[in-house]
C-alpha cells in the first residue's frame, strides 16, 4: 500500500519544480503509452519485455504491466513448444532428453528471474512481484524436467533466506518460504529427487534464527506451526511427544528473563495451548496427557511465572498472562492449590494500574473469574 | 513530567509526550476539499505511479465524504462513468481503463455501484449486468480449497475471499460460491492466538482478522470465532499513543483503527480498547492544511488512510460522522 511512512511536506515548504515534474510525467507516460499500444497490437516481443521493465522500474505496483511479461513469455513458450514439435518429427531428440524447447524455456526464465531480483530487493513489500516470481516458477515447474525447477526453487530458498534475514518479519518473505518448501516436497513426491518432507530442515532453520534473535517474532510463530507435523512426519509415540513437550518448555523457560520481549512470551502461550484437550491434531504436542497432567503444567509454569514478578513487578504482560493462565486452570477443576483469590484480585488491581487502556477488557475478567 | 503508563513496553518512553493543542477537532471541511482534490492532481507525477489504484481510490473517497455527511461532494454521474470505464467484458474491474481486471478493483466497483445505488445503470450498461459481475467473481474460488484467487494468474489470500463475499452479498448472489467450503479455509488459517493469517500457517495480521471476521460474519459464522482470546489479541494491538499496529511490536498506524476496531466491534469487544485515546491518536493525524489523514502524525495524507481514519473515528462514535457498518 502506498503512503506509509512518506514524512509530510508543508504546502510553503513544497520546493518542487513543476518543469521537472511535468517532465517526469511525461517520460512515465511515453513509456507506458507506448507499452499499452504495442500489447494493444499483439507485439508480444523481446523489445517489448523490455520496454516493461522501464516502466516497472519506475513503478513496481502496476499490475497490468506484470501480466503483459506473463502475455509476451507464454507467447514465447508456445513458439518454442511449437518448433520443436515441428523439429521432432524431423529430427530426433537430444541425447541427454532435454529438448531445444525446454532450454529456450528454462534460458526465458531463470533470465526474468534475475531480472526481478534487484526490484524485489527495492520493494521487498511490494505484492506483485511477489506474485509473479511465483508464476515464473510454477510455470518451470509444469513445462520443465523435474532436476530444472528443483534447482530453481532451491535458488530460491536461498534467496529468500536473504530476504528473511534483512527483514525478519515480513510476511510476504515466510509466505513465499512456505510455498517454496512445499513445491520442493511436491516435486520429490512425484518421483524427482530431493527431500520429499523438509520439515526438519525447516524446524532447524526456525532454531537457528531464534538463537540469533530471541525476538524474532515470526521464526517462533513458524516453529509453533511446525512441531504438529514434525512429530507426525517422525511416527512420533506419546513419550517422544512428551519428551517435545518437555523440551520446548525448558527452551523457553531459559529465554523467559526479559518480559519486554513479546516473542518469548507468545511461544509460551502458544505451549500452553496446546494442552487443551479439545485441541485437534494440527495444534497439539502431547496426545496423551490426563487431567492430572495438565494440572501439574498449569501449576509449575503458573509458579514460574510468578516468579518473575520478583524482578518485574511493573509488567502488565505478566499479570495479564498469570490471570489467563489462572482462568484457563480453574476451568480443569484443579482444586486450585496454586493460586488465591486475594492474588488474581491483586494481580487485577495491577492491571488496572498499569495498562487503564484496557480497563473495558479488565472489567470483563474481573466478572467472568467472580472476584 | 508523571511517568507515562507503559502498556506495550515495560520500560518507561523515552521520549516525553508530545505537547498536544488543547482541543483536537475534526477538519471535515478540509477533509472534504482534500477529497474533491484528488482528480485534479494530474500534474503531480504521484497521480500517474498510483494509477493502479484509481478505482479503489475512487470508493476511499466516496466513502469518506459520505461518512463526512456530505455525499453529494464527488459528482455521481461522473463516478459512474468512470466506473464503467473500468470493466472488462468478462465481468471483472480494472483499476483504471485500460488495466487488466482484478478481485480488489471488481470489488471497489461493486461497493461504489452499492453506495450510490446504481444496480440498474449496471444492468444498462454491463452486458448481463450483476449476473456477468457476479460470474466473474465466483470463478475466481477455488474448487478444492474453498479461498479465492485475485484474478486469473492465481494466488490466493484471505483478502480476495472476503472481498468475493462482500461483493456478491451486495449483489445478491452469494448462492454462486461454495460458502461451506469458504468458511473451512478460513478457520485453517486460524492460530492459537485466535488471529487469522493471509493463508493456512500464515502469522496473525489485523487486515488479515478483518477480512476473515468479516467473512464469517457474511456466512453467519461468527460462532466459530474464539472471541474472548482473539479479543485479548486485538485490544492488545493499542499502544500507549492510542494508535493501534497490525502485529505485535510493529509501529502504530491509523489504518488499523479500522481494521482492528471493526473486529473488535464484529466479536463484541471494542470496549475492549480506550475509544478517547483512539480518537485523539486519528485527530493527530490530520493535515490541518490541506486536509486528509496520515499514516500517523507528521507523514504524508492520502485518501486510504483518510477514509479508514473516519471509519475508525465514526465507529466509536465520534461527533460529525455518519454511522459504518463494520462489514
Ligand atoms: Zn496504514
Amino acid at each position: 500500500m502506498s503512503g506509509h511512512g512518506v514524512p509530510r511536506v508543508s504546502a510553503a515548504d513544497d520546493t518542487r519544480d513543476a518543469q521537472k515534474e511535468q517532465k517526469k510525467i511525461e517520460e512515465y507516460r511515453t513509456i507506458v503509452d507506448l507499452v499499452n499500444a504495442k500489447i494493444a497490437e499483439r507485439e508480444y516481443t523481446l523489445e517489448v519485455l523490455s520496454l516493461t521493465e522501464k516502466v516497472l522500474k519506475k513503478n513496481p505496483e502496476y499490475y497490468t504491466v506484470w501480466n503483459y511479461r506473463r502475455l509476451i513469455l507464454q507467447f514465447h513458450i508456445e513458439t518454442a513448444l511449437t518448433n520443436n514439435h515441428d523439429a521432432s518429427i524431423s529430427q530426433d531428440q537430444p541425447s541427454d532428453g532435454r529438448s531445444p524447447a525446454q532450454d529456450t524455456i528454462h534460458n526465458l526464465l531463470t533470465w526474468d528471474l534475475s531480472f526481478i531480483i534487484p526490484l524485489l530487493m527495492q520493494f521487498p513489500k511490494c505484492y506483485w512481484i511477489w506474485k509473479y516470481r511465483l508464476w515464473l516458477l510454477s510455470r518451470a515447474t509444469d513445462l520443465l524436467p523435474a532436476s530444472w525447477p528443483k534447482s530453481l526453487w532451491n535458488k530460491e530458498l536461498e534467496l529468500v533466506s536473504k530476504m528473511l534475514a534483512r527483514d525478519e518479519r515480513n510476511f510476504h518473505g515466510w509466505g513465499y518460504r512456505r510455498t517454496i518448501i512445499a513445491s520442493l516436497e511436491k516435486i520429490a513426491q512425484e518421483g524427482g529427487d530431493g527431500e520429499s518432507n523438509m520439515v526438519e530442515q525447516e524446524f532447524e532453520y526456525t532454531t537457528r534464527m531464534i538463537k540469533s534473535n530471541l525476538s524474532n517474532f515470526s521464526a517462533w510463530h513458524n516453529r509453533s506451526k511446525l512441531i504438529p507435523r514434525l512429530l507426525d512426519e517422525r511416527g512420533a509415540n506419546n513419550e517422544d511427544r512428551r519428551d517435545m513437550l518437555d523440551s520446548e518448555f525448558s527452551l523457553i523457560q531459559e529465554a523467559m528473563t526479559d518480559p519486554d520481549n513479546q516473542s518469548v512470551f507468545f511461544y509460551h502461550q502458544f505451549l500452553m495451548s496446546t494442552l487443551s484437550p479439545t485441541n485437534p491434531r494440527h495444534a497439539a504436542i502431547a496426545l496423551d496427557l490426563t487431567n492430572t497432567d495438565r494440572v501439574a503444567i498449569y501449576e509449575r509454569e503458573i509458579e514460574n511465572i510468578k516468579e518473575l514478578l520478583e524482578d518485574f513487578d511493573d509488567c502488565k504482560l505478566i499479570y495479564q498472562i498469570l490471570l489467563q493462565y489462572t482462568k484457563e486452570y480453574l476451568d480443569f477443576e484443579a482444586g486450585n492449590k496454586t493460586v488465591t483469590t486475594a492474588e488474581m484480585r491483586e494481580w487485577l488491581a495491577q492491571l488496572r494500574k498499569l495498562d487503564f487502556l484496557r480497563n473495558g477488557r479488565w472489567n470483563d475478567v474481573e466478572r467472568d473469574l467472580g472476584l | 513530567m508523571s511517568k507515562p503508563t507503559p502498556a506495550e513496553s515495560c520500560s518507561p518512553p523515552s521520549q516525553p509526550a508530545q505537547a498536544l493543542p488543547d482541543e483536537l477537532h475534526l477538519l471535515v471541511e478540509q477533509h472534504v476539499q482534500y477529497v474533491r482534490s484528488l482528480d485534479t492532481r494530474k500534474d503531480e507525477y504521484e497521480y500517474w505511479l498510483t494509477e493502479h489504484l484509481r478505482l479503489n481510490g475512487l470508493y476511499w473517497g466516496l466513502t469518506a465524504v459520505h461518512l463526512l455527511g456530505q455525499p453529494d461532494a464527488l459528482p455521481r454521474r461522473e463516478v459512474i462513468d468512470f466506473v464503467f470505464s473500468c470493466v472488462h467484458e468478462n465481468g471483472g474491474f480494472g483499476a483504471a481503463p485500460g488495466h487488466d481486471t482484478h478481485m480488489l478493483y471488481t470489488v471497489s466497483a461493486v461497493q461504489i455501484i452499492a453506495t450510490l445505488d446504481a444496480f440498474d445503470e449496471l444492468e444498462e450498461r454491463v452486458d448481463g449486468g450483476r449476473k456477468t459481475v457476479g460470474k466473474f467473481i465466483a470463478s475466481l474460488q477455488e474448487r478444492d480449497t474453498g479461498t479465492f484467487a485475485g484474478d486469473e494468474w492465481g494466488e490466493t489470500d484471505t483478502r480476495f475471499l472476503y472481498g468475493a463475499l462482500n461483493a456478491l452479498s451486495l449483489l445478491h448472489l452469494l448462492h454462486l460460491v461454495d460458502m461451506d467450503k469458504a468458511v473451512e479455509h478460513i478457520q485453517a488459517c486460524e492460530n492459537f492466538d485466535g488471529g487469522y493469517g493471509t493463508g493456512p500457517g500464515a502469522e496473525s495480521h489485523a487486515g488479515q482478522v478483518f477480512t476473515c471476521l468479516a467473512a464469517l460474519s457474511i456466512a453467519g459464522r461468527l460462532d466459530l470465532v474464539d472471541r474472548d482470546r482473539l479479543g485479548g489479541w486485538l485490544s492488545d494491538r493499542q499502544l500507549p499513543n492510542g494508535g493501534l499496529n497490525g502485529r505485535p511490536e510493529k509501529k502504530e498506524d491509523v489504518c488499523y483503527s479500522w481494521w482492528v476496531g471493526s473486529s473488535l466491534a464484529m466479536i463484541d469487544r471494542l470496549h475492549w480498547i480506550d475509544s478517547n485515546k483512539l480518537a485523539k491518536f486519528i485527530l493527530q493525524s490530520q493535515d490541518p492544511d490541506r486536509g486528509g489523514i496520515t499514516d500517523r502524525p507528521g507523514d504524508m495524507v492520502d485518501v486510504y488512510h483518510t477514509v479508514f481514519g473516519l471509519a475508525g473515528l465514526s465507529l466509536i462514535k465520534h461527533p460529525g460522522l455518519m454511522e459504518v457498518d463494520p462489514v
